[in-house]
């Protein structure tokens, strides 16, 4: 095993990694602080914020409000923009000062980037994409809940030999808290930034809108047996705040843009609730849809091998589901 | 025009350093080629695109060293027809990967293949599916897990029959044969290795050669000998793109297998009187030869009535799956597959029959849009189906 960089008897506090954007932190940002106020508060230890930018002494006062009692703080032009090498560089060397027992990141982009870097530099274990953190009873260890492979297993994952105990935590996962009036401590952090971290210079940010179908919580999807109407799934989908996506066949048909095609071919999707409407469940398909966290098939067919992926079944004619469905949740 | 003078912007750029990469990826292959344009003529997407596949071109512009690139680099399923015609033996898949090299270098790739390695890497498999889930198949099979010194066989099964619900039944097909004639086999279960063929055909040459290694490495600590590939694309990676594992190893395609089972006499079956055709998969009956095997089974089957299709044995008319196709999307309008159940269906056959899972997931789809009459099952299946004397599917 590889030798822990300080032992865990040292370790104390929790810290929680803010981004921001704009003139304000992201909303990953604020459910951790709210999630690691109650880890925090259970354990009777600090919680830290630490936050990197240029100008941007103005978020401290927005991470007290959210629950931070300290926050450490880097103000230095090459931190304007993201990049993993001087972020990375100023984490780990505010880590090895300070040494916490916790250290959560948002499972964002560049949160997961430099949390991957972050525990290799610092020699610690790295949790990703948890949906739930909690103490071990008896040990004090974090165990960070994950839904491993497909969603078929709940993980609980622990860290128990290396510090600081690191996890990533997809956005939405916690509840935001409501900010409060309070003030806590500030610390600046110094930055001393080698030649080797600053290889990477960025010139242009973009930001690319996802596909409706990728970031939508909830999908409608439709496939050969709406025999193209998909009028119903639309009406669903919309009173459920969600969209509308397909098969290959369906798209293939002409039914459809292709730009809602769920499958191998198609895009990969992550909703919360699928609703399969009349698809048989292809494998090219059913790929596509494997991460979804509840998946409901509707399908005439009790043979259809959707079923087999399905957590709910329901064998009828989708023409008949879907507009009841359609009209309990209008009647509420 | 003729006899106007060109401009600036029209001068072509050559790069040295593109050729050189080109040459040293396709093992100097790319250099052969005289452009005579018979692979452009015999490339199947001429069947069903109004441009042609420009293979003669993509070579010349790469002997060049101009941009080589764009949608058409991808289109390539590797189905090897163009080599069968090439008067200097050119490897032309060879290069077409190697200029797939190229283009991830530059990154110039269709959007979601990064995803396909990723899930190779992660997941062990290109389909992004649970490594716990790769021997689900089996389950209520009570198939054991491989071990040299109680079993002759190890049935490697593959990423896309473990996880493919539809290509599962070839699997368990297999299982049911291998049982009737005695066969002591055994499966790796869930640490059976990707065999790297989605890499490599994407143009991930040196990450296939990695999996490679990985998997060979895996064979030899297991003590496999005998190994039974369900998909020719496997098979082709065990017998062509693989170090050596040892000197007993030796792999073969099921239907070479279960074609010495029959001659053996130990697999008999019951009548079946159907009307069959045969699918010859590209990596099975042109790139290894392996045509008689498949149909020797099928005619061992009594009352099965066996036609050819115009297109067959190493003249096979690719289904549209191969070369990482089964990972980018094909406009409906033209698939191969669509050619080739048309043409199975003028036979009369009740039944096209293949023996590799990328064939069966484009010749059903197809089957399906087009509303033919028309069952798509796998030689196994056939196989498995006539131990018992079963019904018209």
């Amino acid at each position: 095993m590889t030798k822990p960089l300080y032992r865990p008897e040292e370790a104390q506090g929790v810290w929680v990694y803010l981004e921001h954007v704009g003139k304000e932190l992201t909303p990953v940002s604020r459910q951790l602080l709210g999630k690691a106020r109650e880890l925090a508060q259970k354990k009777g230890v600090h919680l830290t914020g630490v936050l990197l930018g240029h100008e941007i002494s103005h978020l401290v006062e927005e991470a007290w409000a959210y629950g931070a009692d300290v926050v450490l703080w880097a103000d230095h032009p090459a931190l304007r923009r993201y990049v993993t090498g001087p972020y990375a560089r100023v984490v780990a060397d505010a880590v090895l000062s300070y040494k916490p027992d916790v250290l959560l990141l948002g499972a964002t982009a560049n949160g997961r980037d430099l949390a991957g870097r972050l525990a290799v530099r610092l020699r610690t274990g790295l949790t990703a994409d948890c949906v739930d953190l909690a103490w071990e009873e008896g040990s004090g260890h974090l165990v960070g809940w994950n839904t491993g492979f497909g969603g078929g297993i709940m993980a609980a994952i622990l860290c128990p030999y290396h510090r600081p105990q690191m996890a990533t935590v997809r956005p939405g996962v916690f509840p935001t808290p409501q900010p409060q009036p309070r003030r806590g401590e500030e610390v600046r952090l110094p930055v001393h930034l080698q030649e080797a971290d600053l290889q990477v210079e960025v010139e242009e940010e973009a930001l690319v809108p996802p596909a409706g179908i990728m970031s939508a919580q909830v999908l409608v999807v439709g496939g050969r047996g709406t025999g193209g109407q998909f009028d119903p799934l639309w009406e669903l989908a919309r009173l459920l705040g969600g969209e509308v996506g397909a098969t290959r066949v369906a798209v293939d048909e002409g039914w459809i843009e292709r730009e809602r095609q769920i499958g191998q071919t198609g895009y990969v999707v992550r909703p919360k609730l699928a609703i399969v409407c009349g698809a048989s469940g292809a494998f090219q398909f059913t790929v596509g849809l494997q991460d979804a966290e509840t998946i409901v098939a509707i399908n005439i067919d009790k043979e259809a091998p959707i079923f087999e992926q399905a957590d709910y079944c329901v064998v009828d004619d989708l023409f008949q589901v879907v507009p009841a469905l359609v009209r309990i949740i209008k009647e509420g | 025009m003729p006899g106007e003078p060109l401009q600036a912007d029209q001068a072509l750029l050559l790069d040295d350093e593109l050729w050189e990469q080109v040459v040293r990826a396709s093992d100097g292959m790319a250099s052969l080629c005289y452009q005579c344009g018979v692979c452009t003529a015999t490339c199947p997407w001429g069947l069903v695109l109004k441009e042609p596949l420009n293979v003669r071109r993509l070579i010349r512009r790469a002997q060049l060293g101009l941009e080589v690139g764009g949608d058409a680099l991808w289109l390539c399923t590797t189905c090897g027809l163009c080599e069968l015609s090439c008067p200097r033996q050119v490897a032309i898949s060879q290069v077409m990967l190697s200029l797939r090299r190229v283009a991830w270098r530059r990154r110039q790739v269709p959007r979601g293949l990064s995803r396909v390695l990723w899930d190779i890497q992660f997941d062990g498999n290109p389909w992004g599916s649970p490594p716990s889930h790769r021997s689900a198949w089996a389950r209520g099979l009570d198939v054991p897990q491989f071990s040299a010194t109680d079993h002759q066989v190890l049935y490697y099964v593959g990423c896309t029959v473990a996880y493919d619900r539809r290509a599962q039944r070839v699997a368990r097909a297999l299982v049911s044969l291998f049982r009737a004639a005695a066969v002591p086999f055994g499966i790796l279960g869930d640490d059976e290795p990707c065999c790297g063929h989605a890499a490599r055909d994407l143009g991930q040459l040196e990450y296939a050669r990695h999996l490679a290694q990985q998997g060979a490495e895996i064979f030899r600590r297991a003590g496999v000998r005998t190994l039974v590939a369900t998909s020719p694309h496997c098979y082709d990676m065990f017998s062509r793109h693989y170090p050596p594992v040892s000197d007993s190893f030796r792999p073969l395609h099921y239907t070479s297998f279960l074609a010495q089972l029959v001659e053996e006499g130990r697999l008999c079956f019951r009548p079946l009187p159907w009307r069959v055709t045969f699918h010859d998969p590209c990596y099975l009956g042109r790139r290894h030869g392996v045509v008689g095997e498949p149909r020797r089974i099928l005619r061992a089957i009594p009352q099965l009535e066996l036609k050819e299709m115009a297109h067959t044995g190493p003249k096979t008319l690719c289904c549209g799956g191969g070369g990482g196709r089964m990972w980018l999307e094909t406009e409906a309008h033209a698939r191969l597959s669509h050619l080739r159940v048309e043409e199975a269906a003028a036979t009369g056959a009740q039944v096209l029959v293949t023996a590799c899972p990328h064939c069966i997931a484009c010749l059903e789809d197809s089957v399906k849009l087009r509303g033919l009459p028309l069952r798509v099952m796998d030689v196994a299946e056939v196989a498995a189906a006539a131990l018992a004397g079963g019904e018209m599917p």
